[in-house]
């Protein structure tokens, strides 16, 4: 009677005690008047107060529901429950610890995904009717260009043109140099068309945008035009705040950009983010009158008129490109625009990393309520002579599930209160780590969206984690357990339960390693991929020259080599040498020229595209770009020299396929700067100019002393550090022109880096999801066999006294154990096989369904599956057949 | 097995139990006997579900209680009907007649 006599204590202790005191001598009362009432009606003692206890329908659930009756049942109940449950959490802290650290990392992982997510994809862009916002490119299929700018002249005629646009856009991004008293930085600046604030339909957050009058007066895009009269600027909402320190008097401030002063007439708000998140000037450029057709350096975004659907546009739009390639076969050949939702564009690639990581976090998080519910399966079943008494003592089944289900909506509470604690810093950690590789990250915020998204997550965890330890261990507490010993075997029902609990968390474990391994190979493939150039040890730095300062190719010639010069001179500099783009970096010219074989009549046939390089002498040997046939650049390369031409391997095939092109010559439409022949003087190798992932183009190089250019990006490649000489080269720089700083100075291995930095990313994040998800699957299934060894240790015992072999007894613990990893794995196989499709575009060099790293996961599992089977397996086998029994 | 002869309607038992206090103070047994001996036996009071009214009906303030002492000098709790107790009484009085009646022309139509 001892444990009733407990309970009973542990009852009365929660509640009230004078209440519960007056309750039972109320009831007392009743009963002893209801005992002498029966004496008087001819009963004996034992059978009078039977009869007075059974009218009562028993002392206890009397009292439970007079109880329920005085608080006010639900609330009371409820927060009775919370009390218990709390006492019950505190008295388990291993158990309550690793619970909310599960549920707190599961959901805070999950709730900053969820952000990502939703910034990135699900949120309309912040601009008025975005639907109706399309990024237009160029295509020419008969080039076999799938995707480029669009040009100026063919702009001007969309927008005359088509019925189905209300406005076209357009910019070119580039770096303007703003000079403060004793410093200068170059900013990024988009150089925008009339009607591009008026397209995205946005207005200023103080001041104003542009008129059109300022827009056509002001003509920038030719080095050597004359610049409008009063230039006007608008400036970003974080170059305000920042380098202005939000001066409230900015408007009618003046920048110094290149010398020239620019009236600043608005500051945009800090959602403005077009084209890109990093520009903070805003420079209106018009482009009158006859305007080249050829040359597809601009990017462009149009907005449909309302009703006007995608579908409609394009074909409105193909149509005007036929009438304009009718008109000017010369440019127009071929090219046709097509339109993209906006929304889209900016999500790109990203919309697959992140669909792949919530995918991930979703598993992880299954795996930890799995593990928590299996956790939670064994309380309850521990806790079966408790519920077996409270059913005895009259509490209703439905009363024990709900209390099952307040303790583990308690825990799932405390839970997600942490785990939005997790999310808030996690976010601002992906905020560092996954810039550049998540658009508009900036918009990810934990507001009511996100909110609503976690409690709706930690409702189901918290369902999964109450509902089926909550049944299993009220349904196999029967009352008839109370006769039983307290090593009671669990009934079937737990038990199963527990070891599907056990294989699914084997099987989430597969699929996320299965996903790890194949991001981690395919990463690895991709950083051994030769570019083709050697990035480290290599700093760049993107200089723009001031347009007006250095107005000749002579005065840009020698700042250029007075700078090479002096950066050579630098004690730990082995060479040096400047290209208008460097590979990888995404600061500079790169646009492509029709060229062909100067012996062959120019026409289709014969041409081709390739991207233009002009480079200084040391550029090959900077980024050691062999040079497989002729030459590379030297001194002799005058501008008084006969021209000439370096050109890259895929060039040489495409157009002197099986010769050797060194000493033949190459015709280049060079637009502006006219269309000569040059003399082939070298062959280099490819390099994948925009990142490891890509693949090479055709390319030239001109001598930068035969091509002047204001733009070039140096690269200096160092015999130590990279980052250590940053200060020396800032110094020779600030020698050279004090005004004309370089944008940045970075090593050029980060940029190559950063160009796989998504894959890196979603590498990272899922390979930590499922080393968490393994150590959560072995924990799961050693817990499993542990218990089940436990509560079979008489058994065992009993079956090695009567003559079991003790390795028989190994086996059978190890088969229960494979009874769960094997389907586990075989269900996780099946699942990877299904789902790994989905990561196809986000791997390199590595098929889906690539059989050696699905078979590395099923080894990992299968040994650590073994070794979480063998500890308990190996007890079982240890137990002492006296000690077992002896227990009994 | 307690024998319900016939069950009570829903919310029947609250309007008994304050219609019985109307009568002045009385105990939980003294209600429970005085319900049994007014309804002669037909409708048996579950006991187990007479206290949870008391304390029901007293969370709702219609019925008072006070330790005393019993007929035979033993502490026991007396229940008192409030004053919004009696009116309570009063509008389900009413609402049962009307119940009663319109019942009664649907099983006996005239």
């Amino acid at each position: 009677m001892r444990p009733i006599a407990a309970l009973l204590g542990m009852f009365r202790r929660r509640q009230g005690g004078g209440r519960d005191a007056d309750l039972d001598a109320e009831l007392q009362f009743h009963v002893e008047q209801q005992i002498e009432a029966n004496r008087r009606a001819g009963l004996g003692p034992d059978e009078a107060r039977r009869r007075a206890l059974i009218d009562l329908g028993g002392l206890e659930p009397v009292k439970e529901a007079c109880r329920d009756e005085r608080r006010g049942a639900f609330v009371a109940t409820l927060w009775q429950d919370a009390r218990y449950g709390a006492r019950l959490l505190r008295r388990t802290p291993a158990f309550t610890v690793s619970a909310l650290a599960t549920l707190a990392l599961g959901l805070g992982a999950g709730t900053v995904l969820f952000s990502l997510t939703d910034a990135a994809l699900l949120r309309p862009l912040p601009y008025d009717n975005p639907q109706q916002l399309v990024q237009v490119w160029d295509t020419n299929r008969e080039l076999s260009i799938p995707r480029i700018g669009v040009t100026t002249g063919n702009v001007v005629d969309w927008r005359r043109r088509t019925r189905t646009l209300s406005g076209v856009a357009a910019w070119y991004v580039m770096g303007r140099t703003l000079r403060t008293d004793n410093d200068a930085v170059v900013i990024p600046t988009a150089m925008v068309s009339a009607d591009f604030f008026p397209v995205f339909a946005a207005p200023a957050g103080r001041g104003r945008t542009f008129t059109t009058e300022e827009t056509e007066r002001s003509l920038f895009n030719s080095a050597a035009a004359p610049v409008g009269t009063d230039p006007v600027v608008v400036i970003s909402d974080r170059l305000w705040r920042g380098r202005f320190q939000g001066d409230p008097d900015i408007l009618g401030r003046t920048l110094s950009l290149e010398r020239q002063e620019f009236r600043v007439v608005g500051v945009m708000g800090p959602a403005f983010a077009m084209p890109s998140e990093s520009i903070d000037l805003w420079i209106p450029w018009g482009f009158p009158g006859d305007q080249p057709r050829d040359q597809h350096y601009l990017q462009s975004v149009a907005r449909l008129k309302p009703w006007v659907t995608l579908a409609e546009a394009q074909s409105d739009l193909e149509a005007v490109a036929a009438g304009l390639e009718r008109e000017y076969p010369d440019t127009n050949r071929g090219w046709r625009p097509v339109l993209v939702p906006l929304h889209e564009e900016i999500a790109g690639d990203a919309r697959r990393v992140l669909v792949v990581l919530l995918a991930g976090v979703g598993l992880l998080l299954l795996v930890g309520c799995a593990n928590l519910a299996g956790l939670q399966l064994v309380r309850a079943t521990a806790r079966g002579r408790e519920t077996s008494l409270r059913l005895a003592l009259g509490a209703s089944r439905a009363r024990l599930v709900r209390q099952h289900l307040t303790e583990s909506g308690l825990l799932t509470l405390l839970g997600s209160g942490l785990g939005f604690v997790v999310a808030a810093v996690a976010l601002g950690a992906a905020r560092h780590w996954g810039a550049e590789s998540i658009p508009r990250l900036s918009e990810a915020a934990l507001d009511l969206r996100v909110l609503a998204f976690a409690l709706l997550v930690a409702t189901l965890a918290g369902l999964a984690l109450g509902v089926a330890p909550a049944l299993a261990g009220v349904s196999a507490a029967l009352p008839v357990r109370l006769h039983e010993t307290t090593r009671a075997t669990a009934g079937p029902g737990p038990r199963t339960w527990r070891s599907a609990f056990a294989a699914a968390q084997v099987m989430a474990a597969f699929v996320l390693l299965a996903g790890a391994g194949l991001l981690v190979r395919s990463y690895t493939r991709l950083l051994a991929r030769d570019p083709g150039f050697d990035a480290e040890r290599v700093l760049v730095m993107p200089i723009f020259l001031d347009t007006r300062q250095y107005s000749s190719g002579a005065r840009t010639r020698s700042y250029y080599g007075e700078l090479e010069r002096r950066l050579a001179a630098l004690p730990g500099v082995e060479s040096v040498g400047g290209a208008t783009a460097l590979p990888t970096s995404p600061l500079g010219p790169d646009f492509e020229r029709p060229v062909w074989d100067a012996a062959l009549a120019r026409d289709p046939a014969s041409e081709r595209q390739a991207d233009v390089r002009i480079a200084t002498p040391g550029y090959f040997d900077t980024l050691r770009i062999r040079v497989l046939r002729g030459r590379g650049f030297t001194a002799q390369d005058s501008p008084d020299a006969p021209l000439v031409l370096v050109i890259n391997e895929s060039l040489a095939r495409q157009i002197w396929p099986g010769q050797d092109p060194v000493g033949r010559r190459l015709s280049v439409d060079y637009s502006t700067a006219g269309t000569y022949p040059y003399e082939v003087v070298g062959v280099v190798g490819d390099v994948r100019f925009r990142g490891l992932r890509s693949g090479p183009r055709p390319e030239i190089y001109m001598p930068h002393a035969q091509r002047p250019y204001l733009v070039l990006n140096f690269a200096v490649r160092t015999t130590g550090e990279p980052e250590a000489m940053i200060p020396a080269v800032r110094q020779a720089l600030r020698e050279v022109d004090p005004s004309q700083p370089a944008h940045s100075i970075t090593p050029l291995g980060d940029l190559v880096r950063a160009t796989v930095k998504r894959e890196r990313f979603a590498m990272n994040v899922v390979l930590a999801f499922a080393l968490t998800a393994l150590l959560l699957a072995i924990v799961g299934l050693y817990g499993v066999l542990s218990y089940s060894v436990r509560q079979r240790t008489q058994e065992i015992g009993l079956r090695l006294a009567i003559g079991a072999q003790r390795r028989h007894i190994l086996g059978t613990v190890l088969a229960e154990g494979a009874r769960i990893v094997v389907p586990g794995m075989v269900v996780g196989l099946a699942v990877s096989l299904a789902v790994m499709r989905s990561l196809r575009g986000l791997l390199f060099g590595v098929g889906a369904h690539d059989p050696p790293t699905l078979a590395a996961v099923a080894v990992v599992l299968a040994l650590t599956g073994f070794v979480a089977t063998y500890l308990p397996a190996r007890r079982a086998a240890r137990v002492d057949p006296l000690a077992a029994l002896r227990h009994e | 097995m307690p024998a319900h002869r016939t069950d009570l309607l829903q919310g029947t038992l609250d309007m008994l139990i304050l219609r019985t206090l109307a009568n002045g103070p009385m105990h939980g047994f003294g209600v429970s006997v005085r319900l049994q001996q007014v309804s002669r036996d037909v409708m048996r009071v579950n006991q187990g579900s007479l206290y949870p009214a008391l304390h029901r009906l007293e969370r709702r303030g219609w019925i008072q209680a006070e330790w005393g002492n019993s007929e035979n000098n033993r502490r026991a709790r007396f229940y008192t009907l409030t004053r919004s107790g009696r009116k309570r009484l009063d509008a389900e009085a009413e609402n049962w007649e009307r119940l009663a009646a319109a019942v009664n022309r649907v099983m006996r139509p005239a």
